[in-house]
C-alpha cells in the first residue's frame, strides 16, 4: 500500500492550520504556476517509520525524564525477580516451574509487554480513544488509522521494560543462538497476542461506550500473564488459555525456549495470528460506530 | 491580609474533618461501577497469588515457614485487602495537586492534610468493605475455614489501622512535591517496598533473616503483614499496638512535611 505526498501534505496542513478544509489548490489560489506532475507515490510503512520517529522524538524531549521512568521500571522489575529468587529459595521447584524456567517466562513477558506498551502504548488507550471521541486526527490521515495510532506513542517507562527483558534474557537465560531464535519467535507470538488483545477488549468501547471492562481485560492479561499457568488447576487453566490468551504470552513461550516443541510453536502462533486479526477486526468494524468528540488531538 | 485562624484546634476540625470523611464515603459509594472494578480486580489479584502460595505449601509437604496452605491463603486475602483498597497511584495524584497549585486549599482554616486524609479514609472505607467481603468468601472457598476465628477477629481492626498508615505515610511521601518538580513516578517505588518488605506478595517469613528483621523494623510492615499475620491464625494482638505506633508516628511525619511545605508554598509562591 502507498500514500501520494499531496495526500500527506494536505494532511499535515490541514493539521497545522487546526481545521479540517482541505488546502486551497494551485488554481484555487490564482497562482499562475502549473500544476507539479504527480510525485511518486510513499510506501505505507515509511509514513508510518516517520510517525514512529517523531513519537520517539516526543519521548525524549524530556531526556532526564525518559531516563528517569526507564531506571523505575528496571527497579520494578528487579523487584520481581527478586521476589521469584525468594520463592523458589524457600519452595523448590513447583509443578515443572523452577527459578531458571521463571526467568526465561519474565524476560519474554517483560520484552513483549515492553515493545507492546511502550512503543505501541495506544494498543492500551484504544477504548479510551474510542469512548472519548478523539480518533478525528488518525481518520483524516492517508493510513491504516489502526497502524497510525499503535506506533503513534511511545510510552518511556514501559520502554523500561523491553531494556530489562533483553537484559534479563541475555543475562540469565543462557542466550544460544537456538534459545535466542525461539526467544525471537516466542517473543513476536506475545506482541501479537498482547496487542491484538487489548485492541480487541478497547474496540468495545465502540459498542459500550467508556466503560472498565478494556482496563480490566488487561490487567488480567498482564496479571495471569506473571505466573507460569501450570500452577493452576484444570478450569482455571483452560480459561487463561481459551478466553484471556495469558498462557499463550508467557508461559508457552517461555516452555519453548527451554523445551522446544513443534506443534506448541505452531498451535501459539495460530493463536498469535488469529488474536491479532480479531482486534484488528473488531476496531476496523467499531470505527463505523464511531463518533467524533469534535476534539482534534493528536491521539 | 490576616492569616487564617487556626487557634480553634483539634476539636474546631472535628467538624470540617467529619463532613470531609462523609463526604470521600459518599463519593466512593456513589461509583458503584469502581466499587465493582476493585472488587474484580481484588478477586483476580487474590485468587492468583492464594493460589501460588497454596501450590507451592502442597509441593513443599504442606508447610512453608510456619505456615499451612490455609494459613497462606488467608494471609494473602488479608495482605490483598489492604493494599488494594487503597487507590494505587495516589502518590502521583496528590503529587499532581501540589504542582498544578494546591494554595486555595491552604486557605483554609483546617489543615490541608488533616481535611485530605480524612477524605482519603472516608473513601477507602467501601472499597475495603469491598474487598473483605470478597476476600473473607475467597478464603473460605480456596482455602477453608479461618485457622484462629480470634485472631481473624482482631484483624479486621488492623487491616483498618494499615490502610490508615499507608493513607498517611503516601502523603507524607507525595509531600516531596513541594520541594522536587516531579514525584508522580515515586508511587511505583513506594509500591514495590510495600510488595516486598510490607508483606503483601510473601509472608516476612520467607525472606532472609536479617531481611526480616529489616522489614519488621520499617513502617511498611504495618500496612500489609500485620493484618494478614493475624489473619493466617497467629494471635498476637501486640501487632495492634506496633500499628498505632506506626500510624501515630506517620500523622506526625506528615503534618509536619505538609507544615514545611506550606510554609515553603507561601515563602516561594512557587
Amino acid at each position: 500500500m502507498t500514500v501520494s505526498r499531496d495526500a500527506r501534505a494536505n494532511g499535515r496542513d490541514a493539521v497545522d492550520r487546526g481545521d479540517d478544509e482541505p488546502p486551497p489548490s494551485a488554481a484555487e489560489a490564482g497562482s499562475d504556476r502549473p500544476e507539479p506532475p504527480d510525485p511518486a507515490p510513499v510506501p505505507v510503512w515509511r509514513v508510518l517509520a516517520a510517525t514512529s520517529t517523531s513519537a520517539w522524538r516526543e519521548a525524549l524531549a524530556n531526556r532526564a525524564g525518559f531516563w528517569s521512568q526507564i531506571a523505575i521500571m528496571i527497579v520494578n522489575d528487579v523487584v520481581w525477580v527478586v521476589f521469584w529468587f525468594l520463592f523458589f529459595d524457600r519452595v523448590g521447584a513447583v509443578r515443572g516451574w523452577d527459578l531458571d524456567r521463571l526467568v526465561v517466562l519474565f524476560a519474554v513477558l517483560t520484552t513483549s509487554a515492553g515493545i507492546v506498551l511502550g512503543l505501541l502504548n495506544n494498543a492500551r488507550r484504544t477504548g479510551q480513544l474510542a469512548a472519548t471521541g478523539a480518533l478525528d486526527a488518525a481518520l483524516a490521515l492517508p493510513v491504516s488509522p489502526l497502524a497510525y495510532l499503535l506506533v503513534r506513542r511511545v510510552e518511556p517507562v514501559n520502554v523500561g521494560d523491553l531494556f530489562f527483558g533483553l537484559g534479563l534474557f541475555v543475562a540469565l537465560g543462557d542466550p544460544t543462538p537456538t534459545r535466542v531464535a525461539v526467544f525471537a519467535y516466542g517473543v513476536a507470538c506475545a506482541v501479537l497476542i498482547l496487542t491484538g488483545f487489548l485492541v480487541l477488549v478497547g474496540s468495545l468501547s465502540f459498542w459500550a461506550g467508556r466503560s472498565d471492562a478494556g482496563d480490566l481485560g488487561f490487567h488480567a492479561l498482564l496479571l495471569f500473564s506473571n505466573y507460569p499457568v501450570d500452577i493452576f488447576g484444570g478450569a482455571t487453566r483452560v480459561f487463561l488459555y481459551a478466553v484471556i490468551p495469558a498462557g499463550f504470552v508467557s508461559s508457552a513461550p517461555a516452555r519453548l525456549v527451554d523445551d522446544f516443541d513443534v506443534r506448541l510453536a505452531l498451535g501459539t502462533g495460530a493463536v498469535a495470528v488469529a488474536v491479532a486479526a480479531a482486534g484488528a477486526t473488531a476496531f476496523t468494524v467499531g470505527l463505523r460506530r464511531y463518533t467524533s468528540g469534535a476534539t482534534w488531538t493528536r491521539a | 491580609m490576616r492569616a487564617p485562624a487556626r487557634a480553634e484546634g483539634a476539636i474546631g476540625w472535628l467538624g470540617p474533618t467529619a463532613a470531609a470523611a462523609r463526604l470521600g464515603a459518599r463519593r466512593a459509594g456513589a461509583q458503584p461501577g469502581g466499587l465493582a472494578f476493585a472488587a474484580v480486580f481484588y478477586l483476580m489479584v487474590t485468587s492468583v497469588l492464594a493460589g501460588l502460595w497454596a501450590t507451592a505449601a502442597d509441593a513443599a509437604g504442606g508447610d512453608i515457614v510456619g505456615y499451612s496452605a490455609v494459613a497462606l491463603v488467608w494471609y494473602i486475602a488479608a495482605s490483598e485487602s489492604a493494599v488494594l483498597a487503597l487507590p494505587q497511584r495516589l502518590i502521583e495524584d496528590v503529587g499532581i495537586d501540589i504542582d498544578d497549585g494546591i494554595e486555595a486549599e491552604l486557605l483554609r482554616p483546617t489543615p490541608l492534610i488533616v481535611v485530605r486524609l480524612a477524605a482519603e479514609v472516608g473513601g477507602m472505607l467501601p472499597r475495603l468493605g469491598a474487598c473483605v467481603a470478597v476476600g473473607v468468601v475467597l478464603a473460605r472457598i480456596i482455602g477453608g475455614p479461618a485457622p484462629d476465628p480470634a485472631a481473624l477477629a482482631i484483624a479486621f481492626p488492623s487491616l483498618l489501622l494499615a490502610v490508615t498508615v499507608n493513607l498517611a505515610a503516601q502523603y507524607a511521601f507525595a509531600g516531596a512535591a513541594f520541594w522536587l518538580r516531579d514525584v508522580r513516578s515515586a508511587w511505583f517505588l513506594y509500591q514495590k517496598l510495600v510488595f516486598v518488605l510490607g508483606g503483601m506478595l510473601l509472608p516476612l517469613e520467607v525472606l532472609p533473616r536479617w531481611l526480616e528483621l529489616t522489614a519488621k523494623a520499617l513502617p511498611f510492615s504495618a500496612m500489609a503483614y500485620a493484618p494478614a499475620r493475624l489473619a493466617s491464625g497467629h494471635l498476637e494482638p501486640e501487632l495492634l499496638v506496633i500499628q498505632s505506633g506506626w500510624l501515630a508516628a506517620a500523622i506526625v511525619g506528615t503534618a509536619a512535611v505538609y507544615r514545611a511545605g506550606e510554609r515553603h508554598q507561601i515563602r516561594t509562591g512557587a
